[in-house]
């Protein structure tokens, strides 16, 4: 019993000990960097002059024309498209779920998933705008357009189309973490449970495992909202620009010569950070109300009949909610590719009149350098948040018995998630360069971490966790030890999740923009650093060439992943057998 | 006292010609004689150029520059790639907060003039006149161009050197537009006769608070108030003008003036759409740039208003902790040097009109500007003439304040 005891409580100081070293390394630096805006916010820098604190930065945002508008539209497109996005995923999942096999599912949407958001918003540009494709599919024999008409509707006035555009995005990544957290659950016997009481499919969706699978999300849904609210990329492409949301604003303000308007801008980060709090905070009290609903409706036990009748059309609803986004995503990013093989592509052509590869040997200077700075800081530090994540888990087997529980032990990982990017990234720079730490390929390999980190816990996380217990008996019984059984029976057995999420942490690693530039001191480029350099200036040819550049590799990576864990599978098919 | 006799006044004069003589031929030697141990101590060196990496043509001339130099000097360039020029003042300033005061990230920055004014306050820059003392600034002539030493009405004092000239020029679709409207009055008229066809980036964007400054200047009955700093006019009495101009023609402005062009890329690609049926820009071959590589219709044409339009010119700095400073003016001279700034000014290169003096360059050199092939929408050095000289940097801030002010809630 002692023995017992004191194995326990040496495994829970380890788990402490574990934690304390993770948060320093992971959420550390982002607090410590966001004390670098947070001092300048209230004034005082000062290598700027700025001498003495007072509100008078937090004044110039408060006083700053249209800074509410600017707030407010930032706060619904982020909330609508974040709610829009997971009705879809739960709409499609309640429909299709009882059907099975979603895995094609997953494959199917992994290249949507490395697609970098600029590309989704130029094609999706490209198609609505006055001159764009399907204009140009009616003109002119149909329009009568010689020439693109005045009216346009890209970007409206409430910033629907930017709506849109972060559902194509955000869609297949909660789809994915949602099919995660599903495997967490029994859901098919709730269901089955559910329909003998006489509910139909979806109702037993709605009001059984819904309820449930929330919980789980929350953490991904929250870094879905905090993205939407900080967009950049997008949002200069699909947002209307009088006034722009507020994540335009904050960034005009960084990006503004006169180096004052950094107390602006700070005060302004600052502010974004409160407004990505609200967001959390309204969509708690929104799931709290659903909650309420949903409760009552079971007491009460309403049968939904017209939910369960005519499924077929709700089949087709169901899919088409998923469907219809994710392919005008991918007729977009099509549409990008062709835009980098063509030279001219005028209205109302349908097809570029004149075909070419300029735009391919524009870009070629020093991609051979950036290719090779991709894999290298990619996949070391996918592969160390796989280790981390690996032994982070082993430690706290604990934490993953009570969903709620886990969310909270391991929220400080998720902090460079949901803290805006631009709010610390400036006083990690100062924080580096003050260590002399700054340009250097270990720096950026752990600055990639802080990212990459959280994005595999929440991939490979829930698939550890519900680990069966028994195989681990079995080895133990066998006389393997804990090592052995972990690389003998728990990594084969759990290939698929590993590689999955390797993929996942590379591919989150090639996007990053924002970090590579401030920490790799500018000096170690990465072709997203060369891809969105491109695409500040030059048209949409070298966005369509870059685009295909920057992809390129995750998608590579996801392939190989792929093949690896599923040839690993047919080797050892019996292993498959243990669910 | 002095005054009563000439000849105190003839010998001081004659003092003074003689100390200018010295002085001259002291500076001439000194020139010389430091540039040599510059290159010399600039050999082996790195040179980090931090500059707009936006545009194909410009990186493959800074790589052709950064050939040369290994060459000729054995310094290596390394083209530090920008989306926007804040990201090296950002980690410039981070550098300075953090203590640094050599071995800096950044040798040699390309900046504007509102970067410049920026910098140079907050002590970001190398202060010691350098870019004066570089051989190639003999080619340059500040009487016929004032703004080598007056950066947006910023004095230079030799801490930024001349790297390229930059002219508002607009460009229209003769397909659609018969005579260009050729100043502020008229274009008003044209947009109001035409409504959704003209539109500006938006502010803060630099080309499209250009373009507002532009209107400002031509519709001022007295532009020399632009000159001084914004606090020391009536601010609201100087833009009344230019509000009246915007308001007027607003509800005719592309998309009704609820959205605008991003950048002027943004606005390139829209008269190549024909969504619009002009573009502005600050390179005079930008629009032949676009029919060469496709993104525009043979049929653009470039302009500019009768007044004359905004002129400035575009510098590199080299910052107060560059690690490679003697390399990075090295760098600063040959990007000055004549041999650089004529393939420069070639429209198949990158199109940028030089710095240079024509009159101060050799024959041979001279020729080879005046003989260079224009593209077909980019004007001549003779109809480029007339300019307008840039306001003080200060004026940018209260016309964006207006501007949001006034067309944010639309």
């Amino acid at each position: 019993m002692t023995i017992v005891m004191k194995k326990t409580s040496m495994s829970l100081l380890f788990a402490r000990g574990a934690r304390l070293l993770l948060f320093g390394l992971i959420a550390g630096p982002v607090i410590a960097g966001t004390f670098g805006i947070m001092v300048p916010a209230f004034g005082w820098f000062p290598p700027l002059g700025g001498e003495t604190f007072s509100l008078a930065p937090i004044n110039a945002v408060l006083n700053a024309p249209g800074i509410w508008q600017s707030a407010w539209l930032s706060l619904s497109t982020a909330l609508l498209a974040t709610a829009l996005s997971y009705f879809c995923v739960m709409m499609f999942l309640a429909v299709m779920w009882e059907h099975g096999r979603v895995g094609w599912l997953v494959r199917a949407l992994a290249p949507l998933l490395s697609v970098p958001h600029i590309t989704i918003a130029v094609g999706l540009l490209f198609l609505l705008q006055p001159s764009g494709w399907l204009a140009r599919l009616i003109s002119p024999a149909l329009s009568g357009w010689e020439r693109p008409p005045i009216f346009g509707i890209v970007p409206d006035d409430y910033g629907m189309v930017l709506v849109f555009g972060l559902m194509i995005k955000e869609i297949p990544f909660l789809l994915l973490m949602a099919l995660s957290a599903l495997s967490q659950l029994p859901a098919h016997q709730w269901i089955a449970t559910s329909r003998s009481l006489g509910h139909g499919p979806i109702s037993s969706w709605c009001l059984i495992v819904q309820p449930n699978l929330a919980p789980r999300l929350l953490l991904p849904v929250s870094i879905v909202l905090i993205f939407c609210i900080s967009v950049v990329d997008m949002a200069i492409i699909l947002a209307p620009t009088t006034p722009p949301p507020l994540s335009l604003r904050v960034l005009n303000w960084f990006q503004d010569p006169d180096l004052t308007a950094r107390f602006t801008a700070s005060a302004a980060a600052l502010f974004q950070v409160l407004l990505a709090g609200i967001a959390v905070c309204l969509w708690t009290i929104l799931r709290w109300l659903c909650g309420i609903i949903q409760r009552t409706s079971v007491r009460s036990g309403i049968r939904f009949h017209w939910l369960s009748k005519s499924s077929r059309p709700l089949c087709f609803l169901g899919v088409v909610l998923i469907a219809l986004p994710c392919a005008i995503g991918a007729l977009g990013l099509g549409v990008s590719l062709v835009w980098s093989v063509a030279e001219v592509w005028r209205f109302p052509d349908i097809l570029p009149s004149r075909w070419g590869l300029l735009a391919w040997s524009a870009g070629s200077v020093s991609l051979w350098d950036a290719a090779i700075n991709t894999v290298l800081i990619g996949v070391s530090s996918a592969g160390l948040a796989l280790v981390m994540v690996i032994v982070w888990c082993e430690l706290t087997p604990e934490a993953g018995s009570e969903g709620q529980r886990k969310t909270i032990s391991e929220m400080p990982f998720y902090i460079p998630l949901l803290i805006p990017q631009i709010a610390f990234l400036f006083g990690l720079q100062i924080m580096l360069v003050w260590l002399s730490l700054d340009g250097v390929y270990v720096t950026l390999i752990w600055a990639h971490l802080l990212f990459v980190f959280p994005y595999v816990l929440l991939s490979l996380g829930p698939a550890w966790r519900r680990w069966d217990n028994r195989l681990d008996d079995v080895g133990a019984a066998l006389g393997a030890s804990r090592i052995e059984r972990l690389i003998r029976i728990k990594l084969p057995v759990l290939i698929m999740p590993i590689m999955t999420s390797l993929a996942v942490g590379f591919a989150v690693s090639a996007a990053l923009y924002l970090p590579t530039i401030f920490v790799g001191g500018g000096r170690i480029v990465t072709l997203t650093t060369e891809a969105v350099t491109l695409a500040s200036g030059a048209g949409r040819q070298n966005l369509g060439a870059a685009t295909a550049l920057q992809m390129a590799l995750p998608l590579i990576i996801f392939l190989c992943a792929d093949t690896v864990s599923r040839r690993r599978l047919f080797r050892r098919g019996s292993a498959r057998s243990h669910r | 006292m002095l005054a009563k006799t000439p000849w105190p006044f003839i010998a001081s004069l004659r003092l003074l010609l003689i100390a200018f003589f010295l002085t001259a031929i002291a500076s001439t030697h000194l020139r010389a004689d430091s540039f040599a141990d510059l290159t010399r101590m600039a050999r082996g060196q790195t040179v980090y150029f931090n500059a707009w990496g936006g545009s194909p043509s410009i990186n493959a001339y800074i790589g052709w520059v950064g050939e040369q130099l290994k060459q000729r000097y054995d310094i290596t360039l390394v083209h530090v790639k920008l989306t926007d020029t804040s990201e090296a003042v950002s980690r410039i300033l981070a550098e300075k907060v953090a203590g640094k005061s050599s071995e800096g990230s950044v040798d040699l920055i390309w900046v504007n003039g509102e970067n410049f004014a920026s910098m140079k306050r907050d002590g970001l820059l190398r202060t010691d006149e350098w870019a004066f003392e570089l051989p190639s600034f003999a080619y340059t002539d500040s009487k016929a161009l004032p703004a080598i030493l007056s950066d947006f009405a910023v004095p230079t004092e030799g801490q930024e050197s001349p790297w390229g000239r930059a002219q508002l020029v607009f460009a229209y679709d003769s397909r659609y537009v018969e005579t260009p409207p050729r100043s502020a009055i008229d274009l008003a008229d044209w947009i109001g006769a035409n409504p959704g066809r003209f539109s500006f980036p938006q502010p803060p964007d630099f080309t499209g608070t250009s373009f507002l400054k532009q209107i400002a200047l031509e519709l001022a009955p007295d532009r020399s108030v632009f000159m001084r700093p914004a606090e020391d006019a009536d601010k609201d009495a100087a833009l009344q003008p230019l509000w009246q101009w915007l308001e007027k023609v607003y509800p005719a402005l592309w998309r009704g003036g609820i959205s605008y062009p991003a950048n002027y890329t943004d606005m390139v690609q829209l008269l190549g759409d024909g969504e619009l049926s002009f573009a502005m820009a600050f390179n005079p071959a930008e629009f032949s740039n676009g029919i060469a590589s496709g993104v525009l219709p043979e049929t653009v044409r470039s302009y500019i208003h009768q007044s004359g339009t905004l002129a400035n010119v575009h510098f590199v700095a080299v910052p107060f902790n560059a690690s490679a400073s003697e390399a990075a003016r090295v760098t600063a001279d040959f990007l000055l040097s004549p041999e650089a700034q004529i393939r420069k000014a070639r429209a198949d290169i990158w199109g940028d009109p030089t710095v240079l003096a024509l009159h101060r360059l050799p024959k041979d050199m001279q020729k080879a500007f005046t003989r260079m092939a224009r593209g077909p929408a980019t004007l001549s050095e003779a109809e480029l003439g007339r300019t307008l000289p840039e306001p003080h940097p200060s004026w940018v801030a209260v016309i964006e304040e207006g501007w949001n002010r006034r067309f944010l809630l639309r």
